[in-house]
């Protein structure tokens, strides 16, 4: 055959175009003219004047971010008008909002908070109320926002059900760091004082250390980007305790701390029969599920919270709970010290595995004979010494197994 | 005289324990050597508390920095010294019968399995004749 082959740009632009731009009106001589283009054509379509209609209408306002709030589509309704605001809310210039901004800093985010969480409890609703007041009576003088409901932090409108969840702000991962880093405070214990989860102050200290680090080799970091984004995104605040407006004020809790995690053994459903006369209790759920498995009360991150709260309800007074509490915590060091030093120990040693055993080499020292070589303290049987196995006394059963 | 690094046999019946030594060659075994390097336990010892293997061992003692020394002045490990310090890198190992045999076997079941290519290798020759 000499059919020369079949060039995309003599096909015609129904068959490569996307079914989406199919319907426009078939016009071939800008393609003609331009025939080294893959660009397909640029014919104002319905659907771009629409976006572009859009874009200039009710997207505009997305355009520039509304200073300490979100910037999410479900904000706004279709003609482009902040939902949540007044009727005759008009947008200020730039310069008023600043300096409204600047003379009414409240912590943001903090509204955004509550509908992320249920389980707040009632000191900590009664804080927020306070500042949700603190930040009507503002409103009442300016035409300032009111607070941002459920329905703005909503980024996709057709997702009903997706709630933006608030960030960590700057300030509260600063404070989490320096609680770890500089005060030596226990991951927990910080993870308890900033209602923050374990593996999020985890992470927040790790990330910090790095920035410092970076920031130390004089490497360029990204804090416009990050500034940009934390400025759209509902956050956390950071309750200082140290200034004296947040005296007596807790910190607001970020996440659920104490939530128990998912073991996949226990993805199972299980039916265990047990005779009524039997205790069955929930380390024996445990134990059901898989035999390694520990109860849910020792795998939640925080059971000394439920221990302390038990504590209190058996009426014990404050005194007797700090102590009890510090000694669980020196326990709680030792157990820790030892671990590392026996950890250390088997770095000491080198194993190698044979096929039935293996051989731990530890390494010693021949000075410990010491000059006269008859040091007890040398390694290995001595020489030039009896036995002491028959003389009084000598115990040879064992008193103690190692199991 | 000939340097050896040797094992000392101490300990009562049927619980040996070695010294690991460095001796002249043709001294007794349990005389009074030059130095102790270490000591063996040849008896397996059931696994640590902590261990997650669950693996029996057995426990020695060396001092690898003296033990290079002396190997580097001359001195002549026997057999077992010499399985016992190429574990640790000291030596280059000897004594590798199983792994040897391994290889062996490993070769063996290589070989079974290859199915030579007769008519590739046929034609390949009568090219390699015309090409000559």
């Amino acid at each position: 055959m000499m059919l020369p082959r079949l060039r995309t740009s003599n096909v015609p632009p129904t068959l490569t175009s996307c079914p989406a731009i199919r319907p426009q009106p078939l016009i071939h001589s800008p393609r003609i003219s331009r025939e080294f283009s893959q660009t397909s054509c640029q014919q104002a379509t319905l659907r771009r004047r629409k976006f572009y209609e859009w874009l200039n209408g009710p997207g505009a306002a997305l355009r520039h971010p509304l200073p300490g709030s979100t910037n999410y589509l479900g904000a706004y309704d279709r003609f482009g008008n902040l939902v949540r605001a007044r009727p005759g809310w008009q947008r200020k210039q730039n310069a008023e909002a600043e300096a409204a901004n600047t003379e009414g800093e409240v912590p943001k985010g903090g509204e955004g908070t509550p509908e992320a969480q249920e389980a707040v409890d009632e000191l900590e609703m009664s804080v927020r109320r306070e500042e949700e007041q603190k930040k009507t009576e503002g409103n009442q003088d300016e035409d300032k926002l009111p607070p941002e409901t459920a329905e703005d932090l909503r980024p996709f409108p057709l997702n009903k059900y997706f709630r933006s969840q608030p960030v960590l702000s700057e300030e509260l991962r600063e404070a989490i760091y320096q609680r770890v880093a500089r005060d030596g405070a226990s991951v927990s214990l910080a993870s308890v004082e900033f209602g923050v989860s374990n593996e999020r102050v985890g992470a927040v200290v790790r990330l910090k250390q790095m920035e410092k680090e970076w920031i130390a080799e004089g490497k360029k970091l990204a804090a416009p980007y990050s500034k940009a984004v934390l400025e759209m995104l509902p956050t956390t605040p950071y309750i200082d305790p140290s200034r004296p407006e947040n005296k007596g004020k807790r910190p607001i809790t970020h996440e659920a701390i104490n939530d128990l995690i998912v073991h996949p053994a226990t993805r199972q459903q299980l039916f265990v029969p047990v005779s009524e006369s039997r205790q069955f209790t929930r380390v024996d759920a445990g134990k059901a599920f898989d035999n390694n498995l520990l109860p849910a009360d020792e795998r939640i991150p925080h059971p000394e919270l439920v221990l302390a709260e038990r504590e209190l309800v058996s009426g014990l007074s404050f005194q007797e709970r700090k102590n009890l509490a510090e000694e669980r915590i020196v326990k709680q060091q030792e157990k820790k010290k030892e671990e590392q030093r026996r950890r250390e120990e088997l770095k000491k040693v080198q194993t190698v595995s044979g096929r039935r055993w293996d051989f731990v080499f530890q390494d010693v020292s021949v000075e410990n004979v010491g000059r006269d070589g008859r040091s007890p303290k040398g390694v290995g049987w001595r020489y030039g010494f009896p036995h002491e196995d028959r003389k009084k006394g000598q115990v040879k059963i064992p008193t103690k197994v190692e199991a | 005289m000939v340097l050896r690094i040797r094992l000392a046999r101490f300990g009562k019946r049927h619980a040996p324990f070695y010294n690991i030594v460095v001796a002249h060659a043709r001294t007794a075994r349990n005389s009074k050597p030059l130095e102790v390097l270490g000591t063996y336990d040849p008896i397996p010892q059931p696994p640590r508390p902590g261990d997650s293997k669950g693996r029996p061992w057995k426990e020695i003692k060396l001092d690898s920095a003296r033990a290079r020394y002396w190997v580097g002045v001359g001195a002549q490990p026997s057999d077992t010294a010499w399985r016992l310090l190429s574990m640790v890198g000291i030596l280059e190992p000897k004594y590798r019968v199983r792994e040897v045999k391994q290889q062996v076997i490993k070769a063996d079941s290589a070989a079974k399995s290859l199915i030579p290519p007769k008519s590739s290798t046929t034609r390949s020759a009568s090219e390699e004749v015309v090409e000559a």
